[in-house]
Formats: structure tokens, C-alpha cells, sequence
């Protein structure tokens, strides 16, 4: 067989790459996969005082810039040791539910969708948005473009600014809300609880009642038997703000629950020579290498590892569909990564919920939205879950609050080594001797990819702020036998 | 007419901030009511959400093709947006998408629609400055854009 170097040095032009090699026999004899990394963070946030960190490190990420603003923001409320006012606190949840719901909708319509509502081996011109809102109809087109205006216009207006809000501060928030906003809040997120429950309706159509998609979505090639992380409150149910960091084995038990401080006791990142991405372990299993069960130290951090994390959601309609996803897939945990999209849209209506709570909340409008901190900054962590993971930023400064090292684990990077491991056996299940490798099949990989919505900032301003990917495979002598790519 | 020139990137990521980078000097240079100057570093449907209710848009972005020199300046019209050949962006694809989505749901989509892209060379190292050849190629990008709005 052909040896193949794998260089990460290679250029990767802005998109990921999945490599398969073949045996001769035609059987898988190994998959890669790269993603670009964006190198140089740390170096660049030296020396920047660390109450700049929500504005600059929301310019990470294009598709998820309110994410890296709460962590920042908790961040700071750590390294400067203020606790926020209530107030605070329920605003910067109100605007991070608000988020969630024009996040969770825009992956599960854009990438999700189209995988069910057009079937896996549709024509890629037609597997899209386009091709959903065809088949299910203009009005809930509308509605999915409408949900985000809506939900982009609370943040916008909580936040002081679109897309990139400038909000936080360390004990607080720099704007409180009036009357007038919080009725407006309070109109979209009853909408917001509405589409939530129609999306389920949606799933409920077109996947459950859909026997072969179903039988996918328990099929051993798309299972996966991680550890399973998220973020939890003081009742163990699922938070996106705020709480420790709970970690469920695969037998559903709990194997550790840690504060934002402690997270370098738990996690550890593992270094591999053909790639610049780290993995990230839970350390006190250790690293056994690409492989799921208890005894590795892989874990997952998705939105259907937050459900499995947690004993259940904190609001009514979201435990109910809780409870009837769990029934239906056979108990606690559930490891089937397709099972994913699935728990996105628990999590939605999850956050339309809190929003709307949130709104009504007595103290959403007052005045007192900050404690002045006068403690001496030096170190501090802020995590919180972004959707597409937990994420963790950790800053330690001098005396003055000027950053002299950071750290942060970005939602993804959680991900990685499921990630590889789901695309590894999908290719290994659906590549075999003598069956014919069509688009069809090179998708089925992908689907073991999309679950995870990879958020990287290559996909910055691309629509839908989907990784560009392309699936290559080489036979045993090296020869490039097809070529598949999406977004590019 | 109502127009907007709308710079895409990320202005904390070297060579994918041009877009962001024009876009404000074009703002410096201008003096007219009817062009908005806007920039987004936002990702998917936000871009559709950005263009709806415009006559005409200009958009100014980073891209990186196969053979392209860095600081190459590209301009593609309405025309350009179905090849999808020459070109290895996402964007050309996700625009393309981002239009047919509006004009299905019945969005008022700008008529006409122009981008100017320049070749990058590093978009993967965070940096507040551009490559030298990008930043070189800042200044004629602007005034091809400036030309674009009175032509």
C-alpha cells in the first residue's frame, strides 16, 4: 500500500478535510480528519486588559459571539471576585436564552433538516434549506427567519448592540430594560415557546414517525458510548448561564461534578502527531486512546450530552419532551449521536421557556444591575454552555487586570475526539468491499459529523456558518478514488 | 435608491478583516444619505438578514482561492453568482443560497449586487492587521467601491 503522509502543516484553505484510506480489499484501512485551527490567541490577548476580553474574544466566533461574551463576563466576575446582582444575572440569562433560540434554530433548519426532510441520499441541490422549506411548507419558513429577527432584536436591544453585545461587565451589566422592552420580550418569547413546540411537531413528523430514520437514529454505526458533560444547577436540571460542570458516565452514573475553578483537575488535553488540534480527557480516567466506554477518558459535550448530564430540564413543556425523547430512545443516557438534533430542539423550547419566565420575572426591569467590584484582579475561570459545547475561559492578570495568560476550551474542542471516533466508524460501517461509493454513502459520513455543528471561524461569514467540508478517498495505492465536498 | 456596502469579516483575524477594513475608510471618504455603511462579522442567515430591504449591495469580503495572489481584488455581479467553478469561497455557494431563501419567502432582495473580494493570505492567526499585500490592496479596493456607487 501507497504510504500517505498526513502533514498538518498543509495548507487547509479555510475548510475540514476527511481522508479515508483503503485497504486493497476496498475495506477502510484509516481516516483522518483536519480542521484549520486558529493559532495565535494567547499571544494576541497579552497585555490586553482583561475587561476587554467579552468584546474582543466574541470576534472568535461568527456564529457564536454571545457564547464567548457570558464566559468572558463570568470570567471577569471570578478574576475580580464580585458577585453580579440578581438583576445581572437574570439579564444576561434572559439574553443567552434569547441566543439559544436563534442558534438552536438556525442549526437544526439549515443543517439538520435536510438531512430528514429530504432524506440522505436527495440530490445535494435540493438537500438544503431550500429544499426544507419546499416540503414543509413557506409559512414555517417564515417563521424560522421570523423567530430569529425577533429573538436577534432582544439581544440586540439587552445587549446594546447587534450580534456583538456590549453587556457584560465584571458584576453586572451595562444597561437595564424597560417596561415597554420587557412587554416586547415577553410577546416574542410566548412566540418563541410556540415555534419551539412546532419544531418538535416537525421532528415528531418527519423522523420518529419514519421508520427508517428512526432505525438510523438507533443504529449501532451512529452510537457512541462516551462520558457525557454540561452544565447543571443546584437541582442537577440543564443551565446554560450558569453552575458546575457535571460529567455522567455511560452507565448514566455520575463520575465527578466540578465549579469553573477546579476545571484543570478534570480536564487534560492529549497531543497527536498528525494533527494541530488537542484532544481534550477527563484526566482522571486518562487517555486510552479513540475509543468509548467507561474506561476512556473521552467525553462529549453536545446538547444530548447536557440532557444525559443532567436529572432533566428546568421548565414544564422541555421535560415533557424530555421525558417522551428518553422513553423513545430506551432510557438514560441515550449515546445515539443522531439522537443529537433531537435534543437541540428539547433545548429550544427549553429556552424559549426560560425567556419567557425570565420576562416575567419581578426584577427583570430594576434599576440595580451592578456591584462595582474592589477586590484586586488575578485569576478567574467563567463557563458557561455555548451550543455547541461547555465553554471555559480562563484568565490570569497582574494586579492591574491585564491579561498575562489565557486559556480558553472553546464548545467544540470538547468534541474532538468523539467527533473523529463518529466519523471513523461511520466510514469503517458504510465503506465496505464491493458496495459502490456514491454521494449518498460519502453523506451518511457527514450526517456522524453534523450532530456536533463544528463551529469554527473559517465558517465566519459563510451561510449557514457551516464548517466547508471535503470527504476524500484513496485507494491502496494512494489513487484518488472520489471526492465529495459541501460549502466549498 | 437605497444601498448598502456592507464589509464582511473578522477584524481580529489578520487577512479576514479586509472586508471590515474597507468598509469603514469607504465611510471615512463618503458623504451621501442614501448609501448605508455597515459591517458584520456575524455568520449565516444573518447575512440575508443584513441585505433584505435594499435596492443595491455592496460587498466587500476576504476570500482565498487556488492560485490567487494575496492582495488580488476580485469583483463578481449578480451575473457571476451561478460559476461555481473558479473560485473555492464559501461564499459564492451561500450567497447564491441566501438569496434564493429570501426571494422564496418573499423578502424584498436587493436587485443588485455586487461583491469585491481580495485574495487573503492568513486567515487562520489572530491579528488586528492585515498581510502586507492585503493592507496594500485596501486602497484601490475603496476606490473601486466609491466608483461602483456613483457609476
Amino acid at each position: 500500500m501507497k504510504k500517505i503522509m498526513i502533514d498538518p502543516i498543509t495548507r487547509l484553505e479555510g475548510h475540514g478535510k476527511i481522508t479515508i484510506f483503503l485497504n486493497d480489499d476496498g475495506s477502510v484501512a484509516n481516516t483522518y480528519f483536519q480542521v484549520p485551527e486558529l493559532r495565535g490567541f494567547e499571544k494576541f490577548s497579552e497585555g490586553r486588559p482583561a475587561e476587554d476580553m467579552p468584546q474582543i474574544t466574541q470576534r472568535i466566533c461568527g456564529v457564536c459571539p454571545e457564547a464567548h461574551h457570558m464566559a468572558a463576563t463570568k470570567a471577569l466576575d471570578d478574576l475580580f471576585h464580585v458577585e453580579p446582582t440578581s438583576t445581572a444575572k437574570k439579564l444576561r440569562e434572559l439574553l443567552y436564552s434569547a441566543f439559544f433560540v436563534t442558534d438552536h434554530t438556525t442549526h437544526f433548519y439549515i443543517l439538520a433538516a435536510p438531512d430528514f426532510v429530504m432524506g440522505p441520499d436527495a440530490h445535494p441541490a435540493e438537500r438544503n434549506i431550500l429544499g426544507v422549506i419546499g416540503k414543509v411548507g413557506l409559512e414555517l419558513g417564515g417563521a424560522v427567519i421570523n423567530t430569529r429577527k425577533q429573538n436577534h432584536w432582544i439581544i440586540q436591544t439587552v445587549g446594546g448592540r447587534p450580534i456583538h453585545p456590549c453587556f457584560g461587565l465584571p458584576g453586572g451589566v451595562s444597561r437595564a430594560i424597560n417596561e415597554e422592552e420587557r412587554a416586547k420580550i415577553e410577546e416574542i418569547a410566548k412566540a418563541s415557546v410556540e415555534f419551539g413546540k412546532v419544531s418538535l411537531k416537525v421532528f415528531d413528523d418527519v423522523v420518529l414517525k419514519n421508520k427508517v430514520y428512526l432505525d438510523m437514529v438507533l443504529s449501532d454505526t451512529y452510537t457512541q458510548k462516551s462520558y457525557n458533560m454540561g452544565l447543571v444547577d443546584k437541582n442537577n436540571k440543564v443551565n446554560f448561564y450558569d453552575g458546575k460542570v457535571r460529567v455522567v458516565g455511560p452507565d448514566g452514573k455520575e463520575f465527578c461534578k466540578y465549579a469553573p475553578r477546579e476545571y484543570l483537575e478534570h480536564i487534560a488535553e492529549r497531543v497527536e502527531p498528525w494533527t494541530y488540534l488537542k484532544f481534550p480527557y477527563l484526566k482522571k480516567i486518562g487517555w486510552k486512546g479513540f475509543v468509548d466506554g467507561k474506561d476512556s477518558g473521552v467525553y462529549r459535550a453536545t446538547p444530548l450530552s447536557r440532557l444525559n448530564a443532567a436529572d432533566g430540564m428546568a421548565t414544564p413543556l422541555a421535560q415533557e419532551e424530555y421525558e417522551k425523547m428518553y422513553s423513545i430512545l430506551g432510557g438514560k443516557p441515550a449515546n445515539y449521536t443522531l439522537a443529537t438534533h433531537w435534543a437541540r430542539l428539547v433545548e429550544l423550547l427549553y429556552a424559549a421557556e426560560r425567556l419567557l419566565d425570565l420576562s416575567r420575572d419581578p426584577e427583570i426591569t430594576s434599576p440595580n444591575i451592578r456591584n462595582i467590584p474592589t477586590a484586586k484582579p488575578d485569576e478567574g475561570v467563567g463557563i458557561v454552555e455555548a451550543p455547541r459545547g461547555t465553554l471555559t475561559h480562563h484568565y490570569i492578570t497582574d494586579e492591574k487586570g491585564v491579561i498575562k495568560k489565557c486559556n480558553l476550551i472553546v464548545g467544540t474542542t470538547n468534541n474532538y475526539a468523539p467527533l473523529f471516533m463518529s466519523i471513523k466508524k461511520a466510514a469503517e460501517d458504510f465503506i465496505k468491499p464491493g458496495v459502490k461509493i456514491t454521494e449518498g454513502l460519502l453523506n451518511r459520513i457527514e450526517m456522524a459529523w453534523r450532530p456536533y455543528d463544528p463551529c469554527l471561524s473559517c465558517a465566519t461569514h459563510a451561510l449557514p456558518g457551516q464548517l466547508p467540508l471535503e470527504v476524500t478517498i484513496y485507494d491502496a495505492q494512494g489513487n484518488e478514488l472520489k471526492k465529495l465536498s459541501q460549502g466549498i | 435608491m437605497k444601498t448598502l456596502v456592507l464589509g464582511l469579516g473578522n477584524p481580529i483575524l489578520s487577512d479576514d478583516g479586509v472586508g471590515i477594513k474597507v468598509a469603514r475608510e469607504v465611510a471615512n471618504q463618503l458623504n451621501n444619505p442614501q448609501v448605508t455603511v455597515a459591517e458584520t462579522s456575524a455568520a449565516g442567515l444573518s447575512l440575508l438578514d443584513s441585505i433584505v430591504g435594499y435596492d443595491k449591495v455592496i460587498i466587500i469580503d476576504a476570500i482565498q482561492t487556488e492560485k490567487g495572489r494575496a492582495g488580488q481584488i476580485y469583483r463578481m455581479g449578480t451575473e457571476d453568482f451561478s460559476l461555481t467553478k473558479h473560485f473555492s469561497s464559501p461564499h459564492q455557494i451561500n450567497l447564491a443560497t441566501a438569496l434564493e431563501l429570501g426571494k422564496m419567502l418573499n423578502l424584498a432582495m436587493p436587485q443588485e449586487i455586487t461583491i469585491f473580494a481580495v485574495e487573503a493570505k492568513d486567515i487562520t492567526n489572530f491579528s488586528e492587521k492585515c498581510t502586507p499585500k492585503v493592507e496594500q490592496a485596501i486602497p484601490e479596493v475603496v476606490k473601486m467601491v466609491l466608483e461602483d456607487l456613483v457609476g
